[in-house]
């Protein structure tokens, strides 16, 4: 395996555009940027001894940027750069065809630089090869902080078979809602919102949260699970969800980031263990749905709801502890959770 | 944010759609020869806007009396969805002295004061004006402001930057409005513009940057609505560029040969999908639908009418309310 490690590479140019950028001070990742943090996992990449690269190909720039400073000089040591050759629709459809023709080419490791939304695309079409992601987009709770050049060596040296997948890896878990002959994914929270709209996707009026069900929830987030992880921390690892029911008027209440820079005082009535496998019906009979903080989908009393917690995500590659496992034994102090 | 109002925005759409059709059809039935862009009723270049209506009715629907628009050379559109007459403005567009600007403006030169509305054929060129009348806004401390349309291949003319860069430093009331309908006549965005997208631009002038994905009304109308009662607030300006479909050629007569992906623009046409929407939604039926559409095309036919039965200037007027 080690000579020939290829790894494949996922980027997402709509991430970090949305509405948020005005309502919620959410910050720019520019076109730029995300191709200089490609950049920089390149050379983690091709430090571990990766030879080939598949990236995603798309029409927003990355693809292209990212293949004019492969052609510099200064780029000669990187791993071989390929595209995947397919159709652009601009649409998510292209990250999930971009991830199912990897799994196609049989690659190692696959790396994502995108937020939430990006990593939640991948759910059913990256099979039993290890994700790691890099965060770019708003709002992000699934995807680490991680330096894409760190990401970049733990992909690698987990793609060239210097690291143990079982050490560092583990499936991430995640929420599905059921509401007719409809069945959409999330990796890190469902919310039940009032009204009809779902145009600009993003959900960050606070007044509007009925319910909010959360694969974890840990207290430095932001977004919808820092509810949780204000209330009662779930950890990515532990066999249950959250669920949580919230009310304007409750006398019980919470002060979280509900998206960058907009914090918000909420009411809570419910806070309950979700257990996995089990289907648990919403409690209310008519509004919006939101995955992973972006609204989807409108119901009536008409569909019953239901929500489901699971242990069928992607396979996640934890950097920090690939990093650890990594590490020269003088140095380490390997068995930190450093997923808490 | 005002109330959401879909039908009303439905039924603006589908207003401009009829009277870009329209336009279309005019325009084309006496050019003789077919080359000859003086010929006929209508004389003169014709951009239409057709396929781009979500980002003008998005927008204008959070508009009110007094505050500013400024357009560019596909203007019709923000015209109508900004309330200019559609008697004057057809008459304008024929050249006839009830028109807007008596006729001697024609389709890109708009003016109606009244409503605080104008266009021009220099592109990028109403960004400047629109931070001026933003910059009057903000000094007779009102709540108005000023909205600067343009498309994603004038944001490449100096006269963008500088703007974002003044409407910044002086924290202007103003919302610049980027329509990427992905080409600039023949030319494909990536071709011209460093970046992909201009809210990336707006990032580096310190001001919120959205791009809005779908050729989408409603997606338009929130990010509008968000960056407006920002500015109305004084919080400053915004970008919002918005991905849209210029349905047509670029101008009356283009035969787009260069476009590979014309085959597919029938079916990326926003209204049946916006239609479609608010029918699942139960908000519009199909008896709706019909009386909308006759309404539409009533309105219409009824302001050709009014432009053609127009008088003409008179020869001895051609130096009258001319500057320059
Ligand atoms: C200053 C200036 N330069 C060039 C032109 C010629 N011209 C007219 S429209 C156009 C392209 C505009 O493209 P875009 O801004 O994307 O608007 P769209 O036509 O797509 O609506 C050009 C170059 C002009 N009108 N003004
Ligand atoms: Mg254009």
């Amino acid at each position: 395996m080690a000579n020939g490690a290829t790894v494949g590479v996922i980027a997402n140019p709509a991430s970090s555009r949305d509405i948020r950028r005005i309502v919620a001070r959410g910050p720019a990742t520019t076109t730029n940027d995300k191709i200089n943090s490609l950049a920089r996992l390149m050379e983690g990449l091709a430090a571990t001894g990766v030879k080939n690269v598949l990236s995603m190909s798309d029409a927003g720039g990355i693809a292209a940027g990212l293949a004019g400073i492969a052609a510099k000089a200064s780029a000669m040591h990187w791993p071989n750069l390929d595209f995947v050759d397919q159709k652009i629709t601009h649409s998510p459809d292209d990250t999930i065809n971009a991830a199912k023709a990897m799994q196609d080419a049989g690659v190692d490791a696959i790396v994502v630089l995108g937020g939430d939304g990006t990593n939640r695309l991948l759910i059913g079409s990256t099979g039993s090869i290890p994700v790691a992601s890099i965060s770019t987009g708003t709002n992000n709770a699934y995807p680490r902080r991680d330096e894409p050049t760190v990401v970049g060596f733990a992909a690698g040296l987990l793609a060239t078979g210097h690291i143990d997948s079982a050490a560092c890896t583990y499936r991430a878990k995640t929420l599905t809602i059921n509401a007719g002959d409809i069945s959409l994914p999330a990796l890190v929270d469902i919310a039940v919102v009032t009204g009809d709209r779902i145009a600009s996707g993003a959900v960050w009026d606070a007044d509007s949260l009925q319910e909010v069900f959360l694969c974890f929830a840990e207290p430095d987030a932001v977004g919808l699970s820092s509810i949780g992880g204000r209330l009662q921390p779930v950890s990515r690892r532990n066999p249950h969800g959250l669920r949580i029911r919230t009310d304007a008027t409750s006398p019980r209440r919470v002060t979280v980031p509900i998206a960058p820079g907009l914090v918000r005082d909420l009411g809570i009535t419910a806070v309950t263990a979700l257990p996995p496998g089990e289907t648990v019906a919403i409690n209310a009979d008519s509004g919006v749905i939101s995955v992973d903080g972006e609204r989807s989908l409108r119901f009536t009393a008409d569909t019953p709801v239901t929500v489901t917690l699971q242990h069928d995500g992607p396979v996640v590659l934890d950097v920090p502890r690939a990093m650890h496992e990594a590490a020269l034994p003088t140095t380490t102090t390997k068995g930190e959770d450093t997923h808490g | 944010m005002g109330e959401l109002d879909r039908l009303a925005m439905y039924q603006q759409m589908v207003r401009i759609r009829q009277y870009e059709s329209r336009i279309m059809q005019e325009y084309h039935a006496d050019k003789s020869p077919a080359w000859d862009i003086g010929a006929g009723l209508i004389p003169g270049e014709m951009h239409l806007a057709a396929g781009q209506e979500p980002a003008a009715v998005g927008v204008c629907a959070h508009l009110k009396k007094g505050d500013a628009i400024t357009a560019p050379h596909r203007p019709h559109h923000f015209a109508l969805a900004h309330r200019v007459d559609m008697n004057k403005m057809t008459a304008e567009i024929y050249g006839r002295t009830t028109g807007l600007c008596k006729g001697k403006g024609g389709h890109m030169h708009l003016f109606d004061p009244e409503n605080h509305f104008s266009c021009s054929g220099i592109i990028a060129q109403g960004l400047p004006v629109a931070c001026g009348q933003a910059m009057a806004f903000q000094r007779k401390g009102t709540d108005h402001v000023a909205v600067a349309v343009t498309g994603e291949g004038a944001a490449n003319q100096g006269a963008f930057h500088e703007s974002l860069n003044l409407a910044a430093v002086w924290n202007l009331p103003v919302i610049f409005v980027i329509e990427d309908n992905d080409w600039a006549i023949s030319v494909p965005k990536d071709a011209s513009t460093a970046g992909a997208s201009n809210a990336d631009r707006a990032a580096g002038y310190g001001m919120p940057g959205v791009r809005v994905e779908d050729n989408d009304v409603e997606a338009v109308y929130e990010a509008a609505g968000a960056a407006i009662d920002r500015a109305r607030a004084g919080d400053g300006p915004s970008l919002i560029e918005i991905h849209t479909l210029r349905l047509f050629g670029h101008f009356e007569g283009d035969a787009q040969a260069y476009r590979p992906e014309l085959e597919t623009v029938n079916e990326r046409d926003p209204i049946p999908q916006y239609a479609a929407a608010l029918q699942e939604l139960g908000v519009l039926s199909e008896d709706q639908i019909a009386s909308i559409q006759a309404d539409a095309d009533a309105e219409v036919d009824a302001a050709i009418e009014f432009a053609k039965s127009s008088p003409e200037p008179a020869p001895e007027d051609a130096l009258l309310h001319v500057f320059a």
